[in-house]
């Protein structure tokens, strides 16, 4: 098995890391390096979402609070209100979904600093994460890319990595200092969520709603053309590195979840190869589960 | 007992300024860098660094003690020289090259090798860029010039070199020295099997589609193939070989250069024979490029 999802991540110029779990079995799993700690660029909002609605369950955060964000300080990046041009007023759940379902930077770094780093570690141990560590956020992220780069602007240290002529500044893909995880911890995090072992009902329900809600279809997702097997997912995308860790439901009922880990050999923004050898790996693991 | 791993701990931390990356330079991991410095510290009973904002700086301790460091450093490093330069067999310094490598510039690699220990002997095969990548990492071979991208699953690499190509046309189907890519029509380009190094190979295939929709491709064992196709009006070869030519073949220039031979040197970290690997790989680099 093993062998057939190293040839879909070779065939696609990635090293591949792969954590893949039956819900209702958590003992049959289809894995690859599954215990390595990679960086999680954006799938790090998975965890945080899971931690805020936590905080909400205890009562420490109103999901119905307002808060508004100025275009000065919001975090840049292609999508939600990081592409925005005025300030926004919203609520704290509309901000986690804006951060879950498009991978908004600006509302993601500003839930971190609303649940705070120190905290959300706190809540992630609690949940049973062992090698699952939200260090920094992605304007941090960001700061460190450019200062490993030399550059100024946050658009211009992506696209040193973009470019296949040069050569990546030492550690941008280093997990000691980044947010990073394993596979498989990500599957359990995914697996005890929805077990509704970690939140209430209601929190439980609006995890499972807005990871359903994501935009992005072409990696989980593009490995099972056919509207009746439902996908939650979240993605992450750091220069070489494009990930991501869902749960896909089966017409039958029967689920599974998956994290897939790659990092490209080259570094252009678009790699659908690499998307859709995401895809793959997931639909040939839950062929093995199911 | 203060070894030499203190002392290479001690420099490059002292030049790195950061955990992360002097443990990188002296290739270990950050747990074991920050146990050696805390024991070397215990030796000298001083404390040599302070963490800061941006990272570790020296403490006035560590500013006085830095030069002696460096000269016991030194001296072991010139017990291992004169040990190697002793020994009548002299290390075996295996070498390997991508297919793609120019035969000059293949030999300029092994030439510098041999210069670079004195009294070593040197080994080149040939085998294709995922091969070499494997090989290099068992350690089969100590260094090797692949194609880039390529995943390399933790070998160390060198910069990209960058190789202007040439495209081998049958004579009478362009006349200018120099062309532009979507002026090759009607012929398909030679191109070796895709397995042999996916990435890489899906850039140039990428790359070509982009400048040239139609003329497809054809898939040859090796540049010697190509060439005879050339010769026989059959396809187009791109090469970075300045000295690969055939009667009834034009050579001519690619306008732009669209299409460079990247090629990288991999070495592994942990068995690398040179004292300085970073300078060596920068001298053969320098060789494989000229």
């Amino acid at each position: 098995m093993n062998a057939r999802i190293r040839g879909i991540f070779e065939d696609a110029g990635v090293r591949g890391w792969m954590h893949a779990v039956s819900l209702d079995e958590p003992e049959a799993s289809v894995e690859l390096d599954a215990d390595a700690v990679v960086p999680m660029a954006s799938v790090y909002k998975l965890p945080l979402l899971a931690g805020f609605c936590r905080l909400v369950d205890l009562g420490e955060l109103d999901p119905r609070e307002r808060v508004t964000l100025e275009p000065s300080a919001r975090t840049a990046g292609p999508t939600g209100l990081s592409a925005f041009a005025d300030p926004v007023t919203l609520s704290l759940r509309d901000l986690a979904l804006s951060m879950a379902t498009v991978s908004d930077n600006a509302s993601a770094d500003a839930l971190l600093d609303i649940v705070g780093l120190r905290r959300l570690a706190e809540i992630l141990e609690s949940f049973g994460l062992r090698r699952t560590w939200v260090r920094r956020g992605t304007a941090a992220n960001l700061r460190d890319l450019q200062r490993r780069t030399g550059v100024d602007d946050p658009d211009a240290a992506l696209a040193v990595l973009a470019d296949n002529d040069r050569t990546d500044p030492v550690g941008v893909y280093e997990a000691a200092n980044a947010s990073a995880a394993s596979a498989r911890d990500l599957t359990l995090l995914l697996r005890r969520l929805w077990a509704g072992e970690l939140l209430s009902a209601s929190q439980t329900e609006f995890v499972k709603t807005t990871m359903h809600r994501q935009v992005f279809l072409n990696r989980l997702a593009s490995g099972f053309p056919h509207d009746g097997v439902r996908v939650a997912g979240k993605t992450g995308t750091f220069g070489a590195l494009r990930h991501e860790a869902g749960v896909v439901t089966l017409p039958g009922g029967a689920a599974f979840a998956i994290a897939v880990f790659t990092h490209a050999a080259r570094g252009d923004f678009r790699q659908p190869r690499v998307d859709a050898a995401i895809g793959e790996a997931a639909r040939v693991a839950v062929d093995v589960l199911r | 007992m203060i070894t030499e791993r203190h002392l290479q701990i001690f420099i490059a931390l002292a030049e790195e300024q950061h955990f992360g990356d002097a443990a990188r330079a002296v290739g270990i991991t950050q747990p074991p860098l920050s146990q050696g410095l805390r024991r070397l510290e215990a030796l000298v009973g001083a404390k040599l660094f302070e963490r800061g904002a941006g990272g570790v700086e020296l403490t006035p301790a560590g500013v006085a003690l830095l030069p002696y460091a460096r000269r016991a450093l030194t001296s072991i490093e010139d017990l291992h020289q004169a040990a190697v330069a002793r020994d009548p067999e002299g290390p075996e310094i295996r070498l390997g090259l991508a297919p793609e490598v120019p035969p000059s510039a293949g030999a300029a690699v092994a030439a510098a090798c041999g210069s670079m220990i004195p009294g070593s002997r040197v080994t080149v095969v040939t085998a294709p860029t995922s091969s070499l990548v494997n090989q290099v990492g068992t350690g089969r071979l100590t260094l090797a010039a692949v194609l880039h991208p390529a995943v390399l699953d933790g070998l160390e690499a060198g910069p990209v070199s960058l190789l202007p190509t040439w495209a081998l046309v049958p004579a009478a189907t362009v006349d200018s020295e120099v062309v532009a890519l979507r002026q090759l029509k009607g012929l398909p380009i030679a191109v070796r099997p895709r397995a042999e190094a996916p990435a890489a190979r899906d850039l140039f295939l990428d790359t070509l589609a982009l400048h040239r929709p139609d003329g497809g491709t054809v898939v040859v064992t090796d540049e010697r193939a190509g060439l005879a196709m050339a010769a026989a009006g059959q396809a187009i070869v791109v090469t970075a070989d300045p000295a690969l030519i055939a009667p009834g073949v034009g050579r001519h220039r690619l306008a732009d250069d669209p299409l460079p031979l990247r090629l990288r040197l991999v070495w592994s970290r942990t068995r690398t024979p040179f004292l300085r690997p970073n300078d060596v790989m920068a001298q053969l680099t320098e060789a494989l490029a000229s």
